[in-house]
């Protein structure tokens, strides 16, 4: 940083470079995560931690210290995209995440293993016996 | 620069995931979240080489994760891939 940039472009830096260093972290901790845990249903949360604090939190600080920064040329640009970039990361992992689990569960692919009650197994068999008893 | 390694070390333990996977779950969850790490990457590194031509393609991978998503949640419940 020079000396010419105004105090909120040293503050827009300073917390872009906490988010990418959290984003960092989070990265790691899911990383390790989806290592050791010990099946499916468990590993979506590691996936979930890997993906909003891994990817949405250092895109968001990467777009500040682009917007504090002057060496970019077209830093709003930089801005304008790196957001869209976020936000799109936002919109689709969560999606994504959650049409894997259901078609995870449907299909008996993965046990469900520390299961204290399941719903969803109970309203597809109760549909399966209704369906039996009309026919 | 001291994110490099520790992007390295968490890119390397998603990859043992991905050839451990005992279900093809695991294996496209773990490819998932590598992917949306390397959009992260992506998105740093074109800060750190003022390059503007990374972002892009940041935005088309996230697309086409989430296109693997729907193509395997399709083919797990039906069986079939979409005709």
């Amino acid at each position: 940083m020079t000396s010419l940039s105004s105090p909120i472009d040293i503050a827009l830096v300073i917390i872009g470079e906490v988010l990418v260093s959290i984003g960092v972290f989070c990265g790691l901790v899911a990383a390790i995560g989806m290592l050791r845990f010990p099946n499916f249903f468990v590993r979506l949360h590691a996936a979930t931690v890997g993906s909003i604090g891994g990817a949405f939190v250092p895109i968001i600080g990467a777009a500040l210290i682009a917007l504090g920064s002057d060496f970019l040329d077209y830093k709003w640009l930089f801005f304008g995209s790196l957001i869209v970039t976020a936000v799109m990361v936002m919109l689709v992992s969560p999606a994504g995440s959650h049409a894997l689990a259901r078609a995870t569960h449907r299909a008996k692919v993965a046990p469900v293993e520390p299961k204290a009650v399941d719903h969803l197994e109970e309203d597809e068999d109760n549909k399966k016996k209704e369906e039996t008893a009309n026919v | 620069m001291i994110i490099l390694p520790i992007y390295a070390i968490s890119f390397a333990l998603y990859i043992v995931r991905v050839l451990k996977g005992p279900t093809i779950s695991d294996t496209v969850l773990a490819i998932d979240a590598l992917s949306f790490e390397t959009i992260a990457f992506m998105a740093i590194f074109a800060i750190f080489f003022k390059s503007l031509l990374l972002i892009p393609v940041a935005i088309l991978l996230s697309v086409w994760t989430y296109a693997l998503d729907v193509f395997v949640a399709k083919y797990l419940e039906k069986k079939e891939m979409g005709d």
